[in-house]
């Protein structure tokens, strides 16, 4: 035997080994694009499978009569299957988890509609259709409230969720109380409080922190925190300084009257890798205050040509733009054009 | 840099494109790693799995050219746990019989069978060889083994598995 085929193919075909290339190649992983398998047929609670057509058509029947009737046992049946919830696995990682106050057990499905609680000692894990899987800490609610086709929507009520999404951009949102996660294609923390407050904490990817038309792009390592009442605040990366992040705390709840003295301690506390959060004040200033924004953002990064101070103080929407396309975080096109078609199919650029 | 690590380092900053062009070049060795261990049709979900748990940790991978080894080794990892959430009922079959040498389908589970039934330095390349296709230097490169330790095992487990399937073992 020839060891050179089985090593790299090269030389003299096995045929030994060809036979069993082509025996075993059916089992072979799909070369596709990132695409996530399909989700286990079995379910704790299997419904049964629909069959589809008659084991045995009755003798007596002539031949165009059974055709019919086999035809319009699938549309029957196809109707029916069409309108099951399809629902999402959840396991447990720890205690009780429970849909709608019924302990799930090893496993369960919830549906639209239905409710996931944990208590101080409860986790699971909940496999959002075939784009990823959301992991529920402990003292937590949620809801489904959208889980088919291209729609994957929860309402996180209190506590927190670790989302791991591998999707096309907007396939997945979680609202909270006081704004709506968006993912673009990430892995991310989500914590509400009781209150309704909540933080986002970005891992990889993007998220849209959503409220009210007021946007905010949050990118992997960086945080925002929504505040009742008031929507998504000013996103900053985890690291950034503890004068930023303290005078960011103070802006966000200052609303249009943003105390002097925490503007300037906000922007004197930046690094070039926080330009991302200076654009995102630009558009929460005014007068005065914008202006030291934006001074402040030119000095980390320089607007590009056709970007004049004039416009971005005017907030000019593609002078801002293209300023934030040269921040590092890809071209705002690209999450606009996201946004715009909302799920379904991608299309090219 | 390599390929792979500049997959990765992109990956990491939130490329989302860059993290599928990684599925595109490790799929079949993740894919093959889970079959050579697990039940076929438990093997898809498991995927996604490995994936999803290779994003979660990309933070933590400090060289990116050990990106396959260290994916590999989240592939192992995740049948271990699979196995420890699993029923009794529902770990490897291997105790159902062989179904009759009927069908393409059905001879190639048992082929599949017997190669989880040889030593494990044995089972990976030969369903990464046979199964998905890989040659010895995409399977070293990909799994981050030494092309002189996948040649061998290799070369011993197609000996062994021979001599079972002629009823020679």
């Amino acid at each position: 035997m020839s060891d050179r085929y089985l090593w790299d193919k090269s030389g003299e075909p096995d045929p030994e080994i060809q036979r069993l290339e082509k025996v075993l190649g059916p089992l072979a992983h799909g070369d596709t694009p990132l695409r996530l398998p399909e989700e286990p047929v079995a379910a704790p609670s299997p419904r049964p499978m629909p069959s589809p057509r008659p084991s045995r058509p009755p003798m007596l029947w002539q031949a165009p009569r059974l055709a019919w009737a086999a035809v319009l046992l699938m549309v029957v049946v196809g109707l029916v299957w069409e309108l099951r919830p399809y629902g999402w696995r959840v396991e447990r990682l720890a205690g009780t988890p429970r849909i709608d106050a019924v302990d799930i057990g090893r496993a369960g499905r919830i549906t639209r509609g239905q409710w996931l609680q944990t208590d101080a000692v409860s986790g699971a894990r909940v496999k959002v259709g075939r784009i990823g899987v959301v992991d529920v800490g402990p003292a937590s609610r949620l809801r489904v409230l959208a889980d088919r086709g291209s729609e994957h929507r929860l309402a996180l009520e209190r506590g927190r969720l670790e989302a791991y999404i591998v999707a096309r951009p907007r396939q997945f949102v979680v609202e909270t109380p006081t704004a709506t996660a968006v993912d673009l294609g990430c892995a991310y923390s989500l914590e509400v409080d009781r209150a309704g407050a909540a933080t986002l904490t970005v891992v990889a990817g993007w998220v849209s922190f959503e409220r009210e038309g007021r946007e905010t792009f949050v990118p992997a390592g960086a945080r925002c925190v929504t505040h009742v009442g008031r929507g998504p605040g000013i996103p900053y990366f985890t690291d950034a300084a503890p004068g930023l992040k303290n005078a960011l705390t103070l802006i966000d709840l200052a609303g249009d009257d943003v105390p002097d003295s925490a503007l300037a301690n906000a922007l004197a506390a930046t690094r070039r890798e926080d330009a991302f959060t200076v654009w995102h004040l630009i558009e929460r200033t005014s007068g005065r205050d914008r202006v030291e924004v934006v001074d402040r953002l030119a000095m980390l990064v320089t607007p590009p040509q056709g970007v004049t101070r004039e416009g971005v103080l005017g907030g000019d929407p593609a002078m801002l733009e293209r300023w934030w396309n040269q921040l590092g975080f890809g071209a705002a096109a690209d999450w606009r054009r996201w946004r715009d078609a909302g799920p379904g199919p991608t299309g090219t650029p | 840099m390599t390929t792979t690590a500049a997959l990765v380092r992109a990956a990491r900053d939130g490329d989302r494109e860059a993290f599928g062009r990684l599925y595109q070049l490790y799929g079949r060795m993740v894919h093959g790693v889970l079959l050579a261990r697990m039940p076929r049709d438990e093997v898809d979900d498991l995927v996604q799995e490995v994936f999803l748990k290779a994003m979660k940790q990309l933070g933590s991978l400090r060289d990116p050219d050990a990106f396959g080894g260290w994916l590999a080794m989240i592939a192992r990892n995740a049948v271990t746990d699979a196995r420890r959430r699993a029923r009794p009922t529902q770990e490897l079959n291997e105790e159902l019989p062989a179904p009759e040498m009927g069908g393409e389908r059905a001879e190639a589970e048992a082929v599949l069978r017997l190669i989880r039934g040889l030593p494990e330095a044995y089972r990976e390349p030969l369903v990464l060889r046979l199964v998905e296709g890989m040659t010895g230097p995409e399977i070293a490169e990909r799994t981050g083994l030494t092309a002189g330790s996948v040649r061998v095992n290799l070369h011993r487990g197609y000996a062994l598995l021979r001599e079972r399937l002629t009823g020679n073992a």
